[in-house]
Parts: structure tokens; C-alpha cells; sequence
């Protein structure tokens, strides 16, 4: 067995050149500024809609977080041509599954469908962009319903609310402070007429990106998508100045409370930039290096070795306008918060000291080519990347070329890196306790 | 590769595909059927058991392959965990390569390699996937157990345990399923910190070596391969893994309960109950009516467009979904109908009625042929937007060897379908979804939810703790705080509505308000004075039915122009709430508990007859109850406080209802005046 294992090593060497998979697609923009993007892809009977929309947490007035989510709920309605209560059913009746997902950053909707109803889901897409149905009854109902999400999501749940507390700390002044779900008195507070300016603002055909994805036949996918969107108004630009945050510059603490919890965590927060810069590459490279798999640094130490954590990891949280890196550990036995984080210091003091191992490093080019073959692996995860690249990075060509990023990082950068963002003085340290604690 | 045409999905939209403008006004109409193609499975069986299924597909330069050790279900009884013990410490190592040495090559490979206790998975770039099936055969058939992997991992389990004490999620799915099951059932036993504490290195050991063996077990491999290399190189790894004698089992089989009850599990830090019917069913793939259960639960709550979604929360606003769920199994009786939502507390009555309600509704009346034609639609569209994949490829065929199915099971699975009838989803319903033979069970916070519970629901509550061990009803009050006294209580409530100065100042009140009776306008106004005069007028349409006086010593009542003087008891009462802010008399009860009120504690103070409830957050009086001799015995009439709006700086309710018997009244206060338009006379 070992013997094999050594042969096979000396082969990888030559292995790593060979090509993964290209992303075919085609973009192009309508008069009312839309763009479309097409990925055909016919080894299966299905097609994939959907729209990206340039709107998330961080466009919400302060006192109104939480609308860009309960907006994406008003979404599924209804609309002039479809009745309250019948977008599902259209979608599951003809074979469809379809669902929405708001960020801080932006909003997406898709359905998918078996091929011979891509014009259904075009369709629907427009009747939602052009004339959705927003009235009282139904902002009534999902003021409830999500509610429940976030009862069901956050107030229930174990651990759920390190992220809202670590973003509270984090940002003081740009829109990321709060969270995407929201607060509910905010959204108690909403008005009707706040809900129809915000889609005027932002649910226009200059603000979207539509992408169709799989089996289809590419003229008449023009042609339908010209039909069905380009009457559809252009809608005025959308300017966006966000608060620009004052940097750390100095070490600072917090606490927070969780009642569904028993054993409690630490984490340490640092602000790091967009995660359309080259660093922001670079510390997904170093969560990885830290926290990817059972031979990664901290699960080997903390959890394997010494036994001190019961879980330990590396979390670079990805924004277009800011990331949040987060390390985290959650102590086994009597071993005290404080303890972990010295030990956790020790490792990123290393990292900013030397340089990884080569074999370190070829793991890494190994684990994040891995990453890029399965990433590609579904049509509705490429229609949805294909997206995000557009609007998010502005290079929807990202899909083939952001391992070109990867593959070029090198050991040097990867320490510089650590020393530019990961220092003690621009971090904030979180305890997270179990509510009794308080 | 064999081709299917579907004939449902849709019918042609021939004639008019010109390229006139479009009508949005019309839903578009489906184009002719694609056609689908069902994957092809290669198998092949070693000696010693093992079984092989292959699905070839280069669309990516990828490969996965999964290990299923299928044997027949067991108890593990005082040990469990066992099982998850030894399949958690699997992969730590072999005898071949140490653990270090494992878990760096796996990770070096950019690959995932993981164990359990009855398989084994892994993933990897086409290039690498020699190696990584070897890393994996090599876990599989020369595991490592030390003792100190063994403590760690019972350490590290007994942590896990920890962090999900007070998961609501964790506790109800494990109440459940030992209520439904049986504690004596393998999927009823669960584990405990002593259960983990009972194990042993050589019961992991042991463990191993009985049960896992290739006698039962399956290995798919799915994506970038040559057939043929890849049979030559599962029997070069898997040839020599050794076969066992799997022990016969033994285990009580569940039943349902005679009549349905509710089980209730106290979670004081639970903001949602989980909120769940179920009962137990004896189904398995293939069986002769498998379809039109599942066509049956797919209606009732299989998603976004079935009834329970459509009711508890596109209705109701309940809860984010409501969904139902039926699950076949080789065992017998080892299925389950489970029908549930997570809905906040104060509508947890209220969603047990409704979910219920559509069981219910689903056993006694036919489904509308349009629900049955759409839900045929969601099925076949998934069946459709699924099959070619490799991944569904494998497991179909998985499917057709685990559970002896003809090998044209999925070729004949949208016919078996589309002949479903509405007849045959009723018969499903009322064979599969027991309403009437159900555990309806509730995992929350009692005090929240036991009241309007116990008001609404027809059927018998049980009492359990998180570990399903019967046990009474939790308190319906909650502890007091250290410190909080009746005085202090006061002053917070002083205090919240404008504080002692503002109400030092107060020396009269006159508060008009009105309510309605049997369409009739009633008006009531109320005078209030230092150091303790009061007048209550009541008049309808103009005329004065009521009035009742007193001037700090005596009193009387006027009905219809009748007057009575105030009775001794009658007089001692009124001399306590007379005064404008009377409440500071309140000082002198005593404070009996804390009780929720509509999702939101009250302190309650008991004073003479009354209970004088205030809110804990806001301080505010939120409620009145007093006892009352009626002609039938005592009764209770509540008076409740809400709508604080500020008159010059004071914080007044501006609506209470009080109930008398059957009858409410809702009083909405028009207008405050304080320190004007009252004089003694008024008391006279």
C-alpha cells in the first residue's frame, strides 16, 4: 500500500496541467439595459431562468432593514397577469421548481424547468420585473411569514447569531452593521408606499442580469427573450455611496448571548477588503490553509492534538464592498476562551512570519482546483455564478479565469497577506456565551 | 440507452408559434415533450458479496464513489453510539498508513475521503481517483482503533451531546422518533452521555468486526471512468475484505396509538414549537400503492403549492412552512407519516387545529382532479429535470438491487404515476396518514402554549422530558426574581406611566369613554379625586342606567333610579381603588408569580379579591381580574388594560375590556381630564 502511494505522488506532478472544463456563454445587453447571459447546454432536458438583481441588506435606509429579503417574499405574489397565489402552482404544474435568495449584496430569482418550458419561465420573470402586484393583504401575510424565518433560522437556533453580532461590532457606519434578515420592528414600521418607491428604484431592467442556462435553442432564446423583456422601461441610474469604515487600529472586545447554546466560543474578527481584490483571494487561500480539512493547521492542533477545541476554523466572509475574517474555536472541557485565541495567534504568527511549506502549498492549488471542477458541476449552480460574476465583479469571464487568480498566488503573497490584514491590533475579539452567563 | 417519451408533460402547441407579438396576458403554453434518456448502470458482484454499480459520465474530470454496508437494522441498547462511535473512528488511520500520514495525502489530493458507520464516501479529481479509492479501501478493511483515537472521540461526542442540550430542533427530532418507535426500536434508541459512557474500546472493536463487512454492501461509482480499468481495480482493493456472519435480529415492532394524544415536551428557551403529527407506516419501494401515497402526501404537504403550506403560512402566516412527509422502509413498520410545522408559540393550538384539519379533510374527501393532474406534473417535471443525471443513474440502480426491484422499475415509474386515481389517493390518505391513531407531538415552551392548548385540543396531553420519559406538566408561572417586591412592582408601574412627580400633581381625573352593546352606544364616564372620591355614571343613548358614588366614607349605587347604600365589604373595597392612581394601595398585597399574558410576562399581585397583573418589560398594568360572588358561586371578571397613550405627560390605557360572563365590552377612552371639571359635588 505505502510503496503505491509513493509512486503515484511523483505523478501528480505532471498531472496539474491538465485543463478542467471551459464555461461556454454568450452576453449581450437589451435597449432598456438589461443584459443577458446565455449558456447552452443540451445533455439534459432542462433550462434554468433567472435574474440577479443588484440589490441587497446594504441598499435598506437604516431604519428600514430587512426590506430588500421581504421584498424578495412580495416578489412571488403575483402579478397583473398572474394571480395571488398562483405563482407556485404555475411552476410545479409544469414540472418546475423555482426559489429566490436575498444577500447583503444582491437579490436572485430562478426556476427550473424541463426544456419545453423555458418561454414559461421567461414569462414569469418579466411579469415579476414588469408589473408585480405589491398590495397590503400580501405585505400583511409575509410580515408574518418572515417572521418565522427568522424565528425558525435565528431565535431557535444554536450559534445563529455570532454573524449579526460580529458584523454589529465590525462595521459602525456602512449598511453591513445589520443584517439581512433584518430587524422586525423595522419591518413592522414599513410602509406601502416604501415598498413601491424601492421597487421603482431598484427592480429595473438596468439593474438585472437574466441568464438562461441549458437546453435551448439559442435564436429562439433571443427572440423570446426580446419579446417578453425589452418593453419593460428603463428604469433611472442607480447611484450608490455607501459610508466608508474608519480602520482598526486598535484591539478591541465584546460579548454577546445565545440562550440555545451550552458551550460557548471565541472569535476574532478582522476587517479585510472587497472580495473582488486579489488579497481577498489570498485569505480564502489562508481559511483554507487554516481550516480546510483534517490535516489543516488549526483542526490538526486544536482539535486533534492538544484536544483543546471542540471545533476550530477560519471563516473569510466574502462582500463586495468589505470582507469580514473570522476565526473561531469552540473550547472542549475546562479550556478557557483566552487559551484558544493564544493559540490560534500562535499559528497566524507563523504564517506571518515564514512561509508555508511547498507541500503546504501545492495542497492548497490541489484543493482549490478540486473546488473549481465542482463548482461548475450542476447548470443551476453555473446560471448562478454566471450571474454573480456579472453583477457582482463586473467579469462574467470570472468563471473560467478566477482559478488562473488561484493558481497564481504564491507563498510570498500568501505571508504578506497575513502580515497586511491579520494583525491583533485591527481585530475585534468576541466572546460568544451561553445566555445564562449573562 | 433506452428513450422515453413523455406523453403527460404537455401537449403540442402546433399551429400558432408565429412571430406575432406576444399576448403577456396569457400564460405561456408548454412546447412538445422533451424526450428523456435513462442512464445506464454497469454491476458486477466480488465473491465475497460486495456488490458494484457503475455509472460512466466525462461530462467533468471527476469520479465519486460511495460505500453502503446495507445490513438489517439492530439494537445497540445501554452501547448506543456504538455504531457512530466506530464508523467516527474509522478513517483515523489504518495499519498501513498512520493517521497524520492519511489525512494529509487525502487533503494533498484536494479529495474528500469520509467514514462512517455503515460506509464510506469519497470524491475526487478523475486523475487522483486511483489513489483515493485505495486511501478508502484501505480505511475500510484496516481500520486503526487505539485507545487514544478512542478517547478523543468519545470526548469529543459527549461535547456534542452538550451543544445541542438546548437545540429545539435536536430535542424534538429525538423525542419523536423514541415516542413513535419505541425506546426498544433502532430507530426509536438514541443517544445518551451514559449510553457513551458504557462504551468501550473493545465494543467498537467489536462492533466493527461484526457488522462491517461487504456480505450486504454496495459500492457506486459515479463519472469520469473506463469500465473496465476501473472492475479491475475495485477487485485488486475489495477483493480481500472478508465476509462475516451478520446476526439475526430481533426488536419490537412499532404500533400506532389506539386513539390520538399530544405529547408534550417542556423547552423553556424554544420561541417556535415544533408542532408535529405522526404516526407510523408500513410501505416500501414498490409496494402496490406506493405511488399514490406518495401523490397523496405530495398534495397534502409536499411543498410550496400543497395544503399545509398553502394554509399555516401562505394563509395563516403561522410559520416560514408547513410540510408533510411520508417515508417507506425495507422493515416492517418502520416508515413514517409525519405531518409539521415550527410556528411561533401563541399560535401553537391554533396550527395543531389546522394541520389536523387538512389530514383530515384529505382522508374524507377526494382531492379536486386538478390537484391530482398537477401533482402528477411536479413529479414527472422532477423526474425529468433529475434522470440524467449520473448521480440519479446510480441510484436508481441502487434502488432496483437493494430493494429486489424489476430492473424496469424506473422505466415504468411515470406510468405507475400517471395511472394513479383519485380513488387510490383517498384510499393512501386514510390507510397512511392516521389522524385518528396519531401522536401528536409538541416540543416547547409550556408556559406559552399549555393554556390555549389545553382550552382548544379535544385530545389527551402527555408529558415527557428530552429524553422521552414521561413526566408531569411544567409550572405555569416562572420564578421570581430576587429583589422584586408588590412595592417595588408599583413603583416600576409609577414610574411607567410618567413617574411619582407628574402623579403627585394629579388631583382629579374625569375619563369618558364609550362602548357598544347590542349595536346600542354606551357611555360611561368615570370621576376620580384625592384623597379617595369616585363616581362611575353609565348612560345609554342619553339616559343615566347607572351611577355609583362615594365620597371617601359612604357610598351608594343607582340602578334605574333605584339607590342602595355601599355595604360594609362593598365600602372597604372602593376605599382602595377611589383615588386617582389608586394602584400605590396595591403596595400592601403581595406578589404571588409571574404569568405570560399573550406571549408576554406579567407580575401578578394579589390584593384583597384582585389580581392586578403588570407587564415585566413596560411595567404597565396590563390586567384586572376580581373574584366575585355571582348567583351561581364565585366568579372571575377580568378587566384588560391596553393602548397606552400619553394625556399631558401621563401614560392612561385608552382601551379595556371586561368581561362578564358571556358578555365583553370593549371601552375605547375618548378623552382624559385631569385637575379639571370635577367637583365635590360630583361625589354627593
Amino acid at each position: 500500500m505505502r510503496k503505491r502511494v509513493i509512486t503515484l505522488a511523483s505523478a501528480l506532478l505532471v498531472g496539474l496541467s491538465a485543463n478542467a472544463q471551459k464555461v461556454e456563454f454568450e452576453e449581450y445587453n437589451l435597449n432598456n439595459g438589461m443584459h443577458v447571459i446565455l449558456h447552452q447546454d443540451n445533455s439534459a432536458p432542462v433550462v434554468t431562468t433567472s435574474v440577479m438583481y443588484h440589490v441587497g441588506a446594504k441598499d435598506e435606509q437604516p431604519n428600514r432593514t430587512g426590506m430588500a429579503h421581504f421584498f424578495e417574499h412580495l416578489l412571488f405574489e403575483g402579478t397583473k397577469n398572474i394571480k395571488k397565489g398562483e405563482w407556485f402552482k404555475i411552476v410545479s404544474s409544469n414540472g418546475g421548481t423555482n426559489n429566490a435568495n436575498t444577500t447583503d449584496d444582491r437579490t436572485y430569482y430562478y426556476e427550473v424547468f424541463p426544456s419545453n418550458n423555458l418561454e414559461l419561465g421567461l414569462w414569469m420573470e418579466s411579469e415579476r420585473l414588469l408589473h408585480p402586484i405589491i398590495g397590503q393583504e400580501g405585505v400583511d401575510t409575509q410580515n408574518e411569514v418572515v417572521k418565522e424565518e427568522k424565528r425558525l433560522r435565528v431565535d431557535n437556533q444554536p450559534y445563529s447569531r455570532f454573524l449579526e453580532n460580529v458584523k454589529k461590532n465590525m462595521f459602525k457606519k456602512h449598511p453591513y452593521k445589520g443584517t439581512t434578515i433584518g430587524k422586525m420592528e423595522h419591518l413592522d414600521a414599513a410602509t406601502l408606499e416604501e415598498f413601491l418607491a424601492f421597487n421603482k428604484k431598484y427592480y429595473v431592467p438596468n439593474n438585472a442580469t437574466l441568464v438562461v442556462a441549458g437546453d435551448f435553442e439559442v435564436k429562439e432564446a433571443k427572440r423570446l427573450i426580446k419579446s417578453y423583456f425589452e418593453p419593460i422601461p428603463r428604469g433611472k441610474d442607480i447611484v450608490r455611496s455607501f459610508p466608508k469604515e474608519d480602520p482598526i487600529t486598535k484591539e478591541f472586545f465584546a460579548k454577546a448571548y445565545d440562550p440555545n447554546i451550552q458551550i460557548p466560543a471565541i472569535m476574532a474578527a478582522y476587517r479585510t477588503p472587497s472580495m473582488k481584490t486579489r488579497d481577498a483571494r489570498v485569505l480564502d487561500m489562508i481559511s483554507t490553509y487554516l481550516s480546510g480539512g483534517k490535516s489543516s493547521v488549526l483542526y490538526k492542533k486544536l482539535v486533534d492534538t492538544k484536544k483543546m477545541a471542540l471545533q476550530a476554523g477560519a471563516i473569510n466572509l466574502s462582500q463586495e464592498d468589505y470582507g469580514t475574517y473570522i476565526l473561531f474555536a469552540l473550547p472542549l472541557g475546562d479550556n478557557s476562551l483566552q487559551s484558544l485565541v493564544k493559540e490560534i495567534d500562535e499559528e497566524v504568527v507563523k504564517l506571518q512570519t515564514n512561509l508555508i511549506s511547498e507541500k503546504n502549498y501545492q495542497k492548497l492549488q490541489n484543493k482549490f482546483e478540486n473546488n473549481f471542477v465542482n463548482a461548475n458541476s450542476s447548470v443551476e449552480g453555473i446560471a448562478n455564478s454566471l450571474a454573480r460574476y456579472n453583477v457582482l465583479y463586473g467579469d462574467t469571464n470570472l468563471i473560467n479565469t478566477e482559478i488562473d487568480i488561484y493558481r497564481s498566488i504564491t507563498r510570498e503573497e500568501i505571508r504578506e497577506v497575513a502580515k497586511k490584514y491579520l494583525n491583533t491590533n485591527q481585530r475585534l475579539v468576541m466572546e460568544y456565551l451561553p445566555e445564562s452567563k449573562k | 440507452m433506452k428513450k422515453i417519451i413523455i406523453a403527460v408533460l404537455a401537449v403540442v402547441s402546433m399551429s400558432f408559434t408565429v412571430n406575432a407579438q406576444i399576448d403577456r396576458s396569457v400564460q405561456p403554453k408548454p412546447g412538445p415533450a422533451p424526450q428523456i434518456k435513462l442512464g445506464k448502470a454497469e454491476k458486477f458482484k466480488l465473491s465475497n458479496g460486495l456488490q458494484v454499480i457503475m455509472v460512466e459520465n466525462h461530462k467533468l474530470p471527476r469520479v465519486s464513489a460511495s460505500l453502503t454496508i446495507d445490513n438489517p437494522i439492530y439494537l445497540e441498547g445501554d452501547k448506543t453510539g456504538v455504531s457512530q462511535v466506530m464508523g467516527d473512528m474509522l478513517g483515523n488511520g489504518t495499519t498501513n498508513l498512520p493517521k497524520d500520514e492519511f489525512n494529509e495525502r487525502v487533503d494533498f489530493l484536494g479529495a474528500n475521503v469520509s467514514f462512517r458507520s455503515n460506509g464510506a464516501s469519497v470524491r475526487s479529481l478523475t486523475k487522483y481517483f486511483e489513489e483515493v479509492l485505495g486511501l478508502m479501501a484501505d480505511g475500510v478493511k484496516n481500520p486503526k482503533f487505539t485507545q487514544e483515537e478512542f478517547d478523543k472521540v468519545i470526548e469529543r461526542t459527549l461535547e456534542g451531546i452538550k451543544s445541542s442540550e438546548k437545540s429545539v430542533e435536536a430535542v424534538a427530532s429525538r423525542v419523536e422518533n423514541a415516542l413513535v418507535y419505541g425506546k426498544n426500536h433502532p430507530y426509536g434508541e438514541f443517544i445518551t452521555k451514559e449510553s457513551i459512557k458504557n462504551i468501550a474500546l473493545q465494543d467498537v472493536k467489536n462492533n466493527y468486526n461484526t457488522y462491517y463487512k461487504p456480505n450486504n454492501s454496495y459500492l457506486v461509482i459515479v463519472g469520469d471512468i473506463n469500465p473496465s480499468e476501473t472492475k479491475t481495480l475495485v477487485k485488486n482493493l475489495f477483493n480481500d475484505w472478508k465476509k462475516g456472519a451478520i446476526p439475526p435480529v430481533s426488536y419490537n415492532v412499532p404500533t400506532n396509538v389506539n386513539t390520538t394524544e399530544i405529547n408534550f415536551i417542556n423547552m423553556p428557551n424554544a420561541v417556535q414549537s415544533q408542532v408535529a403529527v405522526i404516526n407510523i407506516v408500513d410501505l416500501t419501494l414498490g409496494d402496490k400503492d406506493y405511488y399514490a401515497a406518495l401523490l397523496a402526501n405530495n398534495i397534502l404537504g409536499g411543498g410550496g403549492t400543497a395544503r399545509l403550506f398553502m394554509n399555516l403560512r401562505e394563509d395563516k402566516g403561522y410559520t416560514y412552512g408547513a410540510y408533510s412527509s411520508i417515508s417507506q422502509n425495507k422493515n416492517k413498520s418502520a416508515g413514517i407519516f409525519r405531518a409539521g410545522a415550527a410556528v411561533r408559540n401563541m399560535v401553537t393550538d391554533s396550527a395543531v387545529v389546522e394541520i389536523q384539519k387538512e389530514i383530515n379533510k384529505i382522508r374524507y374527501q377526494k382531492v379536486t382532479p386538478e390537484e391530482l393532474k398537477n401533482s402528477k406534473a411536479e413529479y414527472i417535471g422532477n423526474f425529468v429535470r433529475n434522470v440524467q443525471k449520473p448521480s440519479v443513474a446510480a441510484n436508481f440502480a441502487l434502488n432496483i438491487a437493494r430493494y429486489n426491484l424489476p430492473s424496469n422499475f424506473y422505466e415504468k415509474y411515470l406510468e405507475n404515476i400517471n395511472s394513479v386515481t383519485l380513488d387510490d389517493i383517498q384510499n393512501a390518505a386514510i390507510k397512511y396518514f392516521r389522524g385518528d391513531k396519531a401522536r401528536v407531538i409538541i416540543t416547547g415552551k409550556g408556559i406559552d402554549v399549555l393554556k390555549n392548548l389545553e382550552k382548544t385540543s379535544e385530545y389527551k396531553i402527555n408529558y415527557f422530558d428530552a429524553y422521552a420519559n414521561p413526566t408531569e406538566k411544567p409550572a405555569m408561572s416562572l420564578p421570581i426574581p430576587k429583589g422584586v417586591t408588590a412595592s417595588s412592582v408599583i413603583d416600576d408601574y409609577l414610574k411607567a406611566v410618567g413617574g411619582k412627580d407628574k402623579i403627585a400633581n394629579v388631583n382629579s381625573l374625569v375619563t369618558s369613554s364609550e362602548a357598544k352593546i347590542q349595536g346600542m352606544q354606551l357611555s360611561l364616564v368615570q370621576k376620580n379625586a384625592t384623597p379617595n372620591k369616585s363616581s362611575v355614571t353609565v348612560s345609554m343613548m342619553g339616559n343615566v342606567m347607572q351611577k355609583i358614588v362615594f365620597d371617601g366614607t359612604k357610598g351608594y349605587q343607582e340602578v334605574n333610579g333605584q339607590k342602595k347604600e355601599m355595604a360594609k365589604d362593598e365600602l372597604e373595597e372602593i376605599k382602595n381603588t377611589a383615588a386617582p392612581f389608586a394602584d400605590k394601595n396595591y403596595k400592601t398585597g403581595s406578589l404571588d408569580r409571574i404569568e405570560p399574558i399573550d406571549g408576554n410576562n406579567a407580575y401578578v399581585i394579589k390584593h384583597g379579591k384582585k389580581e392586578v397583573f403588570y407587564d415585566v418589560k413596560s411595567g404597565l398594568k396590563v390586567k384586572e381580574v376580581k373574584t366575585a360572588q355571582g348567583p351561581q358561586g364565585e366568579v372571575k371578571i377580568p378587566m384588560v388594560f391596553s393602548d397606552y397613550k400619553e394625556v399631558n405627560g401621563i401614560k392612561f390605557p385608552h382601551k379595556i375590556i371586561q368581561k362578564n360572563g358571556p358578555m365583553t365590552l370593549e371601552f375605547i377612552v375618548k378623552e382624559i381630564k385631569i385637575n379639571e371639571g370635577v367637583s365635590d359635588a360630583d361625589f354627593e
